[in-house]
């Protein structure tokens, strides 16, 4: 069936199966292939993206659940000015290595700045529980988080 | 072949599972799992889906003098934002990670029945009931009644768990401790939930056995008498878990118990 939605502020149409996942369509339909799959669990975090301004796992999320809704994903994100603060603070810190998780993270970092607009150490750990990175250890990812907090991160901007 | 189908209202989701039985798609983060395939394929559903996720009338937390009613849609997400008592919260806040919260609903993680579904605790503890509604009507179940054993409840295929309603009473204090691999995003080894009051005390143990640990009895005898050993003696008696992936049957027991011990020395002795 036709499944219409807001793609990264374009409304779009699109066949698929109800029970399609997101992830699949933005990357097989859509050639969006920023939104990674790793678990396919909801356990990594690589697919995260925002449906209605909330960030979910979109390898759960079915075609039915994104009808008439707003999906953005890093590729509409990364236009972003807050998308460039983040970039910034995750090449100063060495925050990417292999860059898989990459794009899960920087969403995922922008949302724990929507819940906690300077968020404590303890925050950051919570806010990034749902993703996994292998290669770096975390700090480094911790260390640009705390970066972006010095410089007064702007999630709205 | 399998059917989909995202009805327009309620009344239309109940006639179609009167009709067949299906599953009843929510969020999907338990159910999109357990039917997960390789990148790119359907997932593989073996019955028909009636999706339910759009239903904005299940998506609400009211309150009257009796009862909290919560929709069965409303998030993990929504609870841990919500104007509920802390101790109704809390649990919810340590579920899973920020995503998955902005996702999981209230019903779901009652209707899937897992042995480690961390909202049940509290919701036996609480007295909560459920409400299931069909063609037929609506029937009112205490949650305890609803959750028959690990994955297997009393909602029979053509109902559709609507709310959840928890008996609106003070507590002076509670304890509640998930204990896991990691802090995060992780299934619970174990969990103990406590309610305090001066004239009650609520203990649920979740994780330990197939079903919630909770005991009227030995609560009431408790406060006749105030003696933890009795007290943890008598919930000993209820455990029957078994050794698996996360933990084993001696580890779960052991701490369970001790936990109840800690926190109710704390309470004698006015801490």
């Amino acid at each position: 069936m036709k499944i219409n939605f807001n793609l990264n502020n374009k409304a779009v149409s699109v066949e698929s199966t109800l029970s399609r996942r997101l992830l699949d369509v933005l990357r097989e339909e859509f050639d969006l292939t920023g939104t990674k799959e790793g678990c396919a669990e909801g356990e990594c975090g690589a697919c995260l993206l925002y449906v209605d301004d909330l960030l979910v796992n979109s390898c759960l999320i079915p075609m039915a659940n994104v009808i008439g809704k707003s999906v953005i994903t890093i590729e509409a994100f990364s236009e972003t000015l807050a998308y460039q603060a983040i970039e910034k603070a995750f090449v100063t810190s060495g925050a990417v290595q292999c860059g898989y998780c990459t794009p899960g993270m920087v969403m995922a970092v922008h949302e724990l700045f929507k819940t906690y607009p300077s968020p404590s150490l303890e925050h950051v750990k919570e806010g990034l529980s749902g993703n996994l990175c292998r290669c770096t250890g975390y700090q480094m990812i911790f260390d640009a988080v705390e970066l972006l907090r010095e410089g007064g991160y702007r999630h709205d901007q | 072949m399998i059917n989909s189908y995202r009805p327009q209202s309620i009344e239309a989701a109940l006639d179609i599972l009167n009709e067949k039985t299906c599953h009843i798609f929510a969020g999907g983060t338990d159910l999109m799992i357990r039917k997960r395939q390789w990148q790119g394929a359907e997932r593989k559903f073996t019955q028909d889906i009636v999706f339910i996720n759009h239903f904005t009338e299940l998506k609400n937390i009211e309150k009257d003098e009796i009862f909290y009613k919560i929709g069965s849609l409303v998030t993990q997400a929504d609870m841990v934002k919500s104007d509920l008592p802390e101790y109704i919260r809390e649990p919810y806040r340590q579920m899973s990670h920020p995503a998955i919260r902005n996702i999981a609903t209230v019903g779901g993680n009652i209707v899937n029945a897992a042995s480690v579904a961390d909202s049940l605790p509290i919701l036996y503890a609480l007295d909560a009931e459920v409400l299931l509604r069909s063609v037929e009507g609506i029937r009112q179940v205490k949650i305890e009644n609803f959750v028959l054993g690990k994955y297997k409840t009393l909602r029979k295929s053509n109902e559709l768990l609507t709310h959840v309603l928890i008996p609106v009473k003070p507590y002076s204090g509670y304890f509640y401790k998930k204990l896991g691999q990691r802090k995060a995003s992780i299934l619970s080894k174990l969990s103990v939930f406590i309610l305090m009051n001066q004239d009650d005390i609520r203990i649920a143990i979740g994780a330990v056995n197939e079903t919630v640990i909770r005991n009227r009895t030995f609560e009431m005898d408790y406060l006749s008498h105030k003696n933890i050993d009795v007290l943890k003696d008598n919930y000993q008696s209820l455990m029957m878990g078994m050794d698996d992936k996360r933990s084993t049957k001696d580890y779960r027991e052991r701490v369970a118990l001790n936990l109840i011990e800690d926190y109710l020395k704390g309470v004698q002795s006015g801490l």
